[in-house]
């Protein structure tokens, strides 16, 4: 069946793509009517639904103190994982020079487009006040990741739509050119926005060529920066089960599994919807097979690699966050991820009995889901784990609200990707024109693969900015002893004397009794403090036995300078009245014993890492504006010819 | 030849590096548009320098009228006579107007093999190197020149990263609808020291800092705790006061072998507990050494 296809295209390759394309722009039919309905309906629901949640406050969608990151944090990471399919399937597969890519490639890119919007989008329920969202720009901390999340994804999210974009510019030009008539109005305003100036010279071709192979270049490590730094929106704290080394790299695979296994499904359903098997045959649903089945083996691998170091030490929090997956309260879950969505899709690719276009799509399916558990799984448990008590908190229940609006960003996804690609052409025409070229021709048999080795992850490290305070100035200046007051009663008599040397000062009770010293007796010494209702305070300074000659004395360190009131007590007779002596004193040399926390390590390195960020980001920008300027000026007049 | 990536050669050289005239060409222009966009470079790292000024100016901004050379505050909590009567919870809940599931102060308890209970009330720790800080991606979390930990409710977005970054979860968010600020027994004038709760926003221990400098009134934790549990320090004076006594700080804190949570984080609490459990406690009448 397959070799029917491709013998099909490989003899009247173009002429079918040209018509294959403007297939989605004819009248829609009554089924894509029916879906479309449906889907908005989900999404207007979901709207509705988060407009509740934004009067009612997130309570309503069942968040709590102990689930306090849930299902929104887990749809932002899922989705915007997805889009990494796109960058794998085109650009990864570009620079490898995998031309079977071809009439995946527009599909992909489209997805990653759309997810990685939506993803993004899920940041709005999941902040508690998103109108003040602004706040993220004017008036940012650098050192947060989630500041860092911003940015690597609308970087991203930039270099996807000019990926998207680019190759446009000769598709739509030869789609005008072919059918100008059946376009319709709206599409083809559009289309000679987009290729204006477009002739197909040698010179565009190859400025088109290169500009997209450079923004290919930039998107891999700009991928592998957004999952990574979403991870360390986790990875930065010291919570365990997220405060994990592991969590970057795991979280780009995650995302490059899942991504894999939406184009897959996105390629299934439009290929069926819009009858392209001549185009996507078995064959590609089996090479995207394979590279899901090595990142699934992948992932597993990691998700061992990730527990067995928190089982292993025993640790309270990190082992009670392992069985809580293995054995605990959220293991139906987790079993359930790694059986359908790591061991399942495996086997379903492996076998050659299951390695068909059915099998793949249902492990597709299995993996998309899975992995959107395995993400819930990740956030719930360890925001319900309450680090005072050693115990699991409520975990997150989901309530009416927060699936009606998931269910609507599903949704949105297969909305959004069936209205761009009923304006825009989803199969790249020139691509597998190319394609279609060379297959003809003998190239084929004496094929190497050419694999690239461009993917390299980009050093985003969210950063850590300490403020430390310094202060302590202390004053020196010179000493002033002081004279005690004397009283006279047949009482006990406590007299004091305080002199200072320096910063140290030795009070002295003298306790007599008509003339003669009392020994034996216990002193108490207190200093008058201006702090904490002011005049009226003393801070003890201690007691000391009187000696033979009547005489107790300590000694110690003035904290602040000014005027003191030395007191000294004792009690002759238990529970009666103490008798007092009091000496005026002025305190002119002191240190205090407060010394300013000494800045972190590594807290200048944390500063140097973001400028140095912000430049590398100024960069990629202007490398990708760069590119899409390059194609325009391209097709300016005077380049034309 | 069926490889995972690929069948055929790539028809084309990936980039064209090549000194053709049209190359040529192309790299002037490449070149030209470069010049151009670098001028943007430069603004945009101007811009991240004032980013990382934010959060100075807003700290001077609350510091002002007062020096961290005058005080720095601390608490010290003595276990030792906490008997668990929460009388530190109720009396911060009502003065902040938070609802019951909302506690800025908890008081966890244990019970030994004996059967006996342990009591832990804790709060935020006003760590000198909060982690809340560094993740707020809105520099709604500041640090006052007197090392007091605040949150701007006014600015705070909701993304509840400081609730993930605190070891001692002593931040809590206002999930839903917050009491009206004219339901609280002292209406708050929405400062950062006595805030007004906002739905959508975090909150947490505050150190009743519209009471600096204490002379007056104590936080409402300390003023309600009957046990005398609860102090609030200055560090630099080195004196601190539960209300019915008042201690020199190192002293109080030597003698009692003082401990602060979570040390081997590396926040630098400003928190001191005397570990304890029911002991008589040794008075400041009874004398130190």
């Amino acid at each position: 069946m397959s070799s029917v296809m491709e013998t099909s295209l490989a003899t009247d390759g173009p002429a079918d793509v040209i018509e294959a394309a403007m297939r989605p722009f004819r009248k829609p039919s009554k089924k894509f009517r029916a879906v479309l309905v449906v889907l908005a309906i989900v999404v207007a629901a979901a709207i509705g639904a988060y407009a509740y949640q934004l009067r009612m406050g997130m309570g309503v969608a069942g968040y709590t103190d102990s689930s306090f990151w849930a299902i929104y944090i887990a749809d932002v990471v899922a989705i915007i994982g997805v889009s990494y399919g796109g960058a794998v399937v085109s650009a990864i597969l570009l620079l490898a020079g995998a031309s079977w890519r071809a009439p995946l490639v527009r599909l992909a890119e489209g997805t990653a487009l759309v997810t990685v919007l939506v993803g993004a989008a899920f940041i709005f329920p999941h902040l508690g006040r998103p109108d003040r969202l602004v706040g993220m720009v004017i008036h940012a901390n650098v050192a947060s990741p989630v500041f860092w999340d911003m940015i690597a994804i609308t970087t991203y999210t930039f270099a996807t739509l000019v990926f998207f974009l680019l190759p446009l510019v000769p598709d739509t030009a030869t789609l005008l050119a072919e059918h100008p008539d059946e376009l319709g109005r709206g599409r083809r305003a559009l289309y000679r926005f987009m290729s204006r100036g477009w002739v197909g010279s040698e010179h565009q071709r190859r400025v088109l060529h290169s500009a997209t192979v450079i923004v290919a270049i930039v998107i891999i490590p700009l991928a592998v920066s957004v999952h990574s730094v979403l991870a360390w929106a986790f990875a930065l704290v010291s919570r365990p089960g997220w405060h994990e080394s592991i969590w970057a790299p795991y979280f780009v695979i995650a995302a490059l599994y899942s991504g894999v296994a939406l184009v897959i499904l996105v390629a299934a359903g439009f290929r069926r919807g819009y009858h392209l098997e001549a185009f996507i045959t078995k064959r590609h649903f089996v090479r995207l097979g394979y590279i899901m089945l090595s990142l699934g083996a992948l992932y597993f691998y990691l998700t061992f690699a990730d527990l067995l170091p928190s089982a292993y030490v025993g640790e309270s929090g990190p082992t009670e966050i392992v069985y809580g997956m293995l054995f605990g309260s959220v293991a139906g879950w987790f079993w359930l991820f790694l059986v359908a969505g790591t061991i399942l899709p495996i086997v379903l690719i492996a076998l050659p009995w299951t390695r068909n276009i059915w099998g793949i799509v249902i492990a597709s399916v299995l993996v998309v889901i899975a992995m959107w558990i395995k993400r819930v799984i990740m956030v719930v448990e360890t925001s319900g784990y309450d680090r005072l008590t050693n115990s699991f908190g409520d975990l997150f229940h989901f309530t009416w609200v927060s699936i009606a609006v998931t269910l609507g960003g599903m949704a949105a996804i297969a909305l959004l990707l069936m209205l761009l690609f009923r304006t825009l052409p989803l199969l790249s025409i020139v691509d597998v024109q190319e394609l279609a070229d060379s297959e003809a021709g003998p190239i084929e048999a004496s094929a190497t693969p050419a694999r690239g080795s461009h993917v390299r992850a980009a050093g985003v490290a969210g950063a850590v900015i300490l403020l430390a305070a310094a202060f302590g100035a202390i004053g020196v200046t010179s000493a002033q002893p002081a004279r005690a007051a004397v009283a006279t009663e047949s009482l006990p008599i406590v007299t004091v004397t305080a002199v200072e040397a320096g910063p140290l000062n030795t009070v002295t009770a003298m306790v007599t009794l008509d003339g003669l010293p009392v020994e034996g007796v216990l002193v108490n010494f207190y200093e008058s403090t201006t702090m904490f209702a002011p005049g009226d305070n003393q801070v003890p300074l201690g007691a000391m036995s009187t000696n033979a000659t009547g005489a107790a004395a300590i000694t110690y360190t003035a904290a602040v300078t000014g005027p003191r009131t030395i007191k000294a007590t004792y009690f002759p007779v238990v529970l009666g009245d103490p008798v007092v002596g009091t000496t005026e004193f002025e305190v002119t040399e002191a240190v205090s014993l407060y010394s300013p926390t000494p800045p972190r390590l590594l807290a200048t390195a944390g500063q140097t890492l973001a400028l140095t960020l912000f430049g590398v980001v100024a960069i990629v920008f202007i490398i990708l504006i760069a590119q899409v300027v390059r194609v325009r000026r391209s097709c300016g007049p005077a380049r034309r010819a | 030849m069926t490889s995972l990536f690929g069948i055929g050669r790539h028809q084309e050289a990936p980039v064209d590096f090549g000194l053709s005239p049209e190359a040529e060409e192309l790299d002037q222009s490449r070149r030209n548009l470069l010049r151009g966009l670098g001028l943007a470079g430069v603004a945009t790292a101007a811009g991240a320098l004032g980013l990382i000024a934010y959060r100075d100016e807003a700290q001077a901004a609350v510091a002002a009228g007062a020096s961290g050379q005058e005080h720095q505050w601390c608490r010290v909590v003595d276990l030792r006579a906490c008997k668990g009567e929460r009388k530190c919870v109720a009396a911060c809940q009502t003065r902040h107007g938070l609802p019951p599931e909302q506690t800025w102060m908890r008081t966890l308890s244990w019970h030994d093999e004996a059967g006996e209970e342990f009591f832990m009330p804790v709060m935020c720790q006003m760590c000198q190197d909060p982690p809340c800080l560094n993740v707020c991606p809105v520099s709604a979390t500041i640090k006052t020149d007197q090392g007091v930990i605040l949150v701007d409710q006014d600015q705070c977005i909701g993304s509840r990263a400081c609730m993930a970054a605190c070891p001692y979860e002593a931040r809590y968010f206002n999930w839903n609808a917050p009491a009206p600020t004219n339901k609280m027994p002292e209406q708050s004038p929405n400062t950062l020291q006595f805030p007004a709760n906002q739905i959508g926003t975090v909150g947490k221990c505050v150190l009743c800092a519209d009471r600096i400098p204490y002379s007056s009134d104590l936080p409402a934790c300390v003023e309600a705790c009957p046990r005398g549990a609860h102090f609030i320090g200055d560090l630099i004076t080195d004196v601190a006061v539960n209300g019915q006594s008042t201690v020199r700080l190192s002293t109080f804190l030597r003698e009692g072998n003082a401990v602060r949570f979570k040390e081997e984080l590396g926040t630098n609490p400003r928190c001191y507990y005397i570990p304890g459990n029911g002991q008589p406690v040794g008075g400041p009448l009874e004398g130190v050494r």
